[in-house]
């Protein structure tokens, strides 16, 4: 079926161009996702067979050989590559490369229609990779030049020049569709899953993981790429309140801090009267983590404005584990929203025994921090005087709060504390944790966000990476409890955000900057018509449809009834669509209009028009057959032939009254075909 | 021509409103949605298929932006298929004439069409044989179209059913509507390849040193209709641009009437051998302005000449034995 041969009818050079112009539509919004020499193959075989001179088409053997070698090529190449080939990324790879090699040996109009079934269902394989409103402003245009190819291939082009005809009739033709495409977009029924099991393709994870090491975090600040957004119920907490709790890390090898095996069955924090509410929508990072201000009063849920949230028991989204991590059932791939119910507090009660033991291992090394700390213990009255100690220890030393630390090595955290003094989040937060274990106190890593901007357009919550954050908690008197040593050495990271902490030069990410230029007013504007696309559009799934049949009244409509009603629409819009061309025509010449009206009517009443007869000859003809009503009829017949072929003077509005009249006071053609 | 239907009336009456098999259809037909078939042709299935494909794949990974893209291409297939009915509805077809022509050749036929809407775009008109033959109507226009018609015998040839189709704007859709006009044409029998020379003229009169000039006048010009000889154009008014012309000739050509007899050919032929070679010489004589008379079976043609003549004297071999003629 691929390399079919037979060129029964070879396609003329102007349908080539076309079909050419299709594929490298298709196949451009993919070359920033695919190997580079996949998109080169895909696109440059097109390109190329362009240029080759329209009289020397590559001979039938090397198109009958070259070409599916070549595909057998680039299918081993994909395989090579990507290490696996039975999957979404492989397959895409290779249809994009397989649509330039189909193109080179397209011949017949068959061909032709096969190549853009290919190239359209090409369109569609960009969404894998990002749902963006540019990605959608990219496809539409490749929508039009669909239409424009399909009707080159009905016809070839009289001339080659005359490439604009069929953008303009497709895009007609596409606006006239909208309002259908509008309805099945709505009605359409979405699944709840996946069809055929979940999508396993590992995409790129992003965002924070279950590991820090040195720079981890401070390189994820560099960017400006929003994490999640969030709406609040009431008012957002006050910024030093804004610790989202993600990834909580209890091991450390002195280099690196890593997450236990973790388990599930975290108690939630009370919920208090004045427990914080609020959605957010989160941008995939195909992590299991979703975010909560510590602490969380209740699992996520859909979203509040949801009714079956109201209706029946819900599936729960995600877990609470013994350490306040709230893990997702599956990695979040698309972006996803969930209402949560938080307690704004800096402690929750611990789980038991078992969590003291676990977080007091220490590596081996770094010898200094372990008697500075032990020492200082001893100084200190209780705990809490000594943990009062340390961070007053990093206030008061010359420390510097910096995206830029020095190279660490050997003993890390030795280092760090006496030696270069610079550092990130995670070296307070590391270096905190290792000297609370020390003095033998229960202390671990947790990391998340920290702050977040509200967007005056909308007023909803903006969380990027660069509010990524390590903090540490300690385990004191059976209540874990949650210091951040960056406060100590930059409390404006916490109370203004990254742009306010950093010293000057430092590469802030553009966005966490303070000054509000107009440039970053646009940013948030943009950001906000993002938001709406993503939760109207993007988000557009099986709870946003129900809510959508709500607000129609059509939340207890069985779907039998809503599959009749969209068909009911479905047909109105025909007749629409119909009528509106007929409308369009009428408009052109009434007087035409109304005779052609009149002639629907004698033919319905079984007196057509002969295709040659002239209007004076027809009405005389229907006055003959209907002498009763022979005045009126002679009466339209003369004012038709006054408007048609008379001139054209003041009189002419006046006549189409009276013929509009005259057609009027005609009976109906069913009175007219019944006998006397 | 009779219905072939021997079911109860509503089955018959059923079958010639889905296809028309009858030559029912009187006057000018207009099509409408009761004569409009659409159906999806294989590019379309494709596209179809392939949508079916995008919407699983849409489904199946959540893709927001794709069930819009499905659904976007889909509205733009459904307007299409709006397009391509809108593109043949209210045209209005009635036969203008029916044309002859000799058996193994074509005959045509004549339709005149009526665009009282919007212009239409590739229309093809199709009878049962011969290729189909496509034109665009312009808003308001009336064209004539004409079809040929494979004659594989002598006798009357009917148009049949004609076929109007459209697959325009895109290709993805093709709608058709059957017209079945009562309209025949005549095929005359085909003439003999080498007939053996003419018979003798009434008073001995040898046919080839016929001179046309000699004894036929002109007798004025007519306008030219398709199938006139060569050689009685008016050549001298086509080159002035004067137009078309055929000349015609008066009296009685060489000599007098050549007596076209059926009961003096060789007894050995057979009927249609016999047909062929009246044809053959009726034409002879037309070519060398003879008058002639044909005797048949049954049927007998005064002495004459010119194009009605030679009309009638080929319509009656066409139609031997019996039929009367038109």
């Amino acid at each position: 079926m691929i390399f079919a041969r037979a060129p029964a009818s070879p396609l003329a050079r102007s349908q080539l161009v076309w079909l050419a112009a299709l594929v490298l539509c298709a196949q451009l919004p993919l070359w920033r996702q695919l190997p580079i020499w996949i998109s080169a193959v895909g696109s440059g075989l097109v390109v190329a067979s362009l240029l080759l001179p329209a009289d020397r088409p590559l001979p039938t053997r090397v198109r009958r050989w070259l070409l599916p070698l070549l595909a057998l090529a680039v299918a081993i190449g994909i395989r090579v590559s990507f290490g696996y080939f039975l999957a979404r990324d492989p397959c895409v790879a290779f249809l994009c490369a397989l649509v330039g090699i189909k193109f080179v040996e397209t011949r017949s109009p068959r061909d032709g229609g096969l190549l853009a079934c290919l190239a359209l269902f090409l369109v569609l394989t960009q969404f894998f990779y990002g749902q963006s409103i540019g990605a959608a402003v990219v496809a539409l245009p490749t929508v039009l030049v669909l239409g424009g190819a399909l009707a080159a291939l009905r016809e070839a082009p009289a001339l080659p020049a005359a490439w604009s005809a069929p953008l303009i009739a497709t895009a007609r033709m596409l606006l006239q569709g909208i309002p259908l495409a509008a309805l099945l977009f709505i009605l359409f029924p979405r699944l709840a899953g996946p069809l055929w099991g979940a999508p396993t393709d590992t995409g790129a994870s992003s965002g924070l993981s279950d590991r820090m090491a040195p720079g981890t975090i401070s390189e994820l600040s560099l960017s400006d790429a929003v994490a999640f957004r969030v709406d609040f119920v009431g008012r957002p907490p006050p910024p030093a309140q804004r610790y989202w709790r993600g990834p909580v890390l209890s091991r450390f090898d002195g280099f690196e801090w890593s997450a236990q095996t973790r388990i599930r069955g975290g108690r939630l924090a009370p919920d208090r009267s004045r427990a914080i509410e609020y959605t957010v929508t989160m941008e995939p990072n195909n992590r299991q983590w979703l975010f909560a201000l510590e602490h969380a009063a209740g699992l996520p849920r859909p979203p509040i404005d949801d009714v079956t949230a109201a209706v029946g028991p819900v599936r729960n989204i995600a877990i609470l584990t013994d350490d306040q991590q709230l893990l997702a059932n599956a990695p979040v791939m698309q972006a996803i929203r969930y209402s949560q119910r938080s307690t704004v507090s800096d402690r929750f009660e611990a789980a038991g025994e078992v969590d003291s033991r676990e977080n007091l291992q220490l590596p081996r090394g770094n010898s200094r921090t372990l008697s500075f700390a032990r020492k200082l213990r001893e100084q200190s009255a209780s705990d809490r005087a000594f943990i009062a100690a340390v961070l007053e220890h990093f206030h008061s030393e010359p420390f510097v709060y910096t995206l830029a630390p020095l190279l660490l090595e050997g003993d890390r955290v030795d280092a760090f504390m006496f030696d270069t003094r610079r550092g990130f989040c995670e070296h307070y937060a590391s270096a905190f944790a290792f000297a609370l274990r020390a003095a033998g106190i229960p202390a671990r890593v947790v990391t998340g966000y920290q702050g977040g901007e509200i967007n005056p357009d909308g007023g909803y919550m903006i969380v990027r990476d660069s509010d990524a954050h390590a903090w540490a908690e300690a385990l004191l008197e059976g209540t874990w409890q949650r210091f951040d040593p960056t406060a100590a050495v930059a409390p404006s990271r916490i109370e203004r955000g990254l742009g306010a902490a950093l010293p000057p030069g430092e590469p802030v990410p553009y966005l966490a900057r303070l000054e509000m230029t107009w440039l970053k007013t646009l940013r948030l504007r943009w950001d906000a018509v993002n938001y709406q696309w993503q939760r109207g559009v993007v988000g557009f799934n099986l709870q946003r449809q129900r809510d959508v049949l709500r607000d129609l009244g059509l939340a207890a409509a069985s779907p039998w009834q809503v599959a009749a009603l969209a068909s009911a629409l479905a047909f109105v819009w025909g007749l629409a669509i119909l009528g509106f061309a007929r409308a369009r025509h009428a408009r052109a010449d009434p007087a035409l209009a109304l005779w052609s009206r009149l002639c629907r009517r004698l033919a319905r009443a079984g007196l057509p028009r002969a295709p040659s007869e002239g209007p004076l000859a027809y009405v005389d003809r229907a006055a003959a057959r209907w002498p009763q009503w022979s005045a009126l009829l002679q009466r339209i017949g003369e004012t038709y032939a006054a408007l048609r072929y008379g001139p054209s003077d003041a009189a002419r509005s006046e006549r189409i009254s009276v013929l509009r009249a005259g057609i009027a006071a005609l009976p109906s053609p069913r009175q007219m075909r019944s006998p006397g | 021509m009779s219905s072939a239907t021997a079911g109860p009336s509503w089955i018959a009456r059923w079958r010639q409103r889905l296809w028309r098999l009858d030559a029912a259809d009187r006057g000018p037909i207009v099509l409408r949605h009761r004569r409009i078939y659409i159906l999806p042709t294989r590019r379309g299935l494709a596209l179809l298929g392939t949508l079916a494909i995008m919407l699983l794949t849409s489904m199946n990974y959540s893709l927001s932006l794709g069930h819009a893209l499905t659904f976007l291409v889909a509205g733009l297939v459904a307007a299409a298929l709006l397009q391509t009915y809108r593109n043949l509805a209210g045209i209005a077809a009635s036969p203008l004439a029916a044309g002859e022509g000799f058996a193994g050749g074509e005959i045509r036929f004549t339709l005149s069409l009526a665009n009282p809407g919007a212009s239409r775009r590739g229309i093809a008109f199709a009878a049962r044989t011969g290729p189909p033959v496509r034109i665009d109507l312009p808003a308001g226009a009336t064209r004539p179209v004409q079809l040929s018609v494979q004659a594989p015998r002598r006798g009357r040839i009917a148009l049949g059913r004609v076929t109007v189709s459209t697959d325009f704007p895109l290709g993805l859709w093709r709608g058709w509507a059957y017209i079945h006009f009562p309209s025949s044409g005549i095929a005359y029998p085909a003439p003999e390849a080498l007939p053996p020379p003419l018979p003798q003229g009434l008073e001995g009169f040898d046919v080839r040193r016929s001179a046309r000039a000699a004894d036929a006048e002109l007798a004025g010009l007519r306008d030219y209709h398709s199938g006139d000889a060569l050689n009685r154009i008016a050549w001298k008014a086509v080159a002035r641009g004067g137009g078309w012309y055929t000349k015609q000739f008066e009296g009685s050509g060489a000599g007098g009437a050549l007596e076209l007899r059926w009961a003096e050919l060789p007894p050995g032929l057979g009927v249609e051998a016999r047909l062929s070679r009246l044809s053959a010489w009726i034409l002879a004589a037309e070519r060398e302005s003879r008058a002639f008379s044909l005797a048949l079976p049954g049927a007998e043609l005064p002495p004459g000449s010119g194009a009605a003549h030679r009309r009638a004297a080929l319509t009656a071999l066409a139609l031997f034995p019996g039929e009367s003629t038109p």
